[in-house]
């Protein structure tokens, strides 16, 4: 197997929520490269902010209105939304109720990687809040994601709230919950430990391992691993996520273990 | 589509569009690598390729 050389690995918050230390993903991962340089950059659209209302209605053009329904190319972005969208790229609101086509999304997040910057050996990883989906030719419907990887990387901490279905058991007594009118909060508090939710103290562990995905996604050209145990394994239920970021006992398998020791000639 | 960056090699003379219609990648969600800088193949269609340039391609891959 090919594994490419990285030069440097930047990472970029574009409004992550709080809990996420970004600081602290960047020493893991400077840990784990060890020579490589790693540099957190901060707001990425600090650097464009003239283009601002270029990439505002660029982003209100990429919002998904019907998850049935595939967005049109460049669709006509209403007022209102293109002014959301610079409120948020100006730091003034953080918030998260826009869904936005991922692989779209993906593409407005690369104008704002430096030219110079954008080729294979250097990593790029945004951190972001916006929740995103992609569309499924199989079933004609958009799913949430966790992530896209591609250059940049982006990975949604609100994705990993939404992204990955929750225990069955919640879905049916939120239902029994539901019609007795009590409150949700109550049942979230009894079955905390089997998902992830907002502003969860286990986020950054969490984003470690799909910041190592996004790792050997430029490493080997895939993101991914079949081993449930390993970082790189691709939950699709939150279950499957806590175990393979928190739960198993080890953080990658046998094979991305030797790919990493590798890179440091062991 | 098969996972994984690749690269390639240019047999003859082609444009950017020519090549991704000839490997089935036109609506893929998919960036290319060519001269050592990353684009999106739409952004390029009409860059002309000679016969043994080297194209990377970079597929972009969702996850969860």
């Amino acid at each position: 197997m090919k594994v490419r050389r990285i030069e440097k690995v930047l990472v970029y918050d574009e409004g992550a929520v709080e809990t996420l230390d970004i600081g602290e993903i960047a020493g893991y991962l400077r840990e784990k490269l060890k020579k490589v340089q790693v540099k957190v950059r901060g707001n990425p659209f600090a650097f464009r902010l003239e283009k601002s209302p270029d990439y505002a209605r660029k982003l209100a053009s990429i919002k998904i209105r019907d998850a049935s329904r595939k967005i049109a190319p460049e669709p006509e972005p209403l007022y209102g939304e293109v002014q959301y969208e610079k409120r948020r790229i100006l730091g003034k609101t953080k918030a998260f109720g826009v869904v936005y086509d991922g692989f779209q999304l993906q593409r407005v997040f690369s104008e704002l990687v430096a030219r110079e910057e954008r080729c294979l050996g250097f990593v790029h990883i945004f951190f972001t809040n916006r929740l995103f989906a992609t569309w499924e030719e199989s079933d004609k419907r958009y799913h949430a994601r966790t992530s896209v990887y591609g250059v940049p990387s982006v990975i949604s901490t609100t994705g990993l709230v939404e992204a990955p279905a929750k225990p069955r058991e919640y879905y049916l007594v939120k239902q029994q919950y539901e019609m007795l009118g009590k409150d949700l909060l109550e049942l979230k508090e009894r079955l905390k430990a089997s998902f992830i939710d907002y502003e969860d103290e286990r986020l950054t562990e969490v984003v470690k391992g799909y910041a190592m995905q996004a790792l050997f996604y430029y490493l080997v050209g895939d993101p991914f691993c079949k081993d449930k145990g390993c970082r790189l394994y691709n939950a699709h239920w939150q279950e499957e996520l806590i175990f393979a970021q928190l739960g198993s006992g080890y953080e990658l398998c046998g094979q991305h273990a030797r790919i990493l020791d590798s890179l440091h000639g062991k | 589509m098969k996972v994984g960056i690749e690269e390639i090699e240019v047999k003859e003379d082609k444009t950017i569009k020519e090549l991704m219609d000839e490997l089935q990648l036109s609506s893929a969600p998919i960036l290319l690598e060519v001269s050592g800088e990353i684009f999106y193949p739409d952004a390029i269609k009409d860059r002309r390729l000679r016969r043994g340039d080297k194209v990377t391609l970079i597929p972009v891959i969702a996850g969860g």
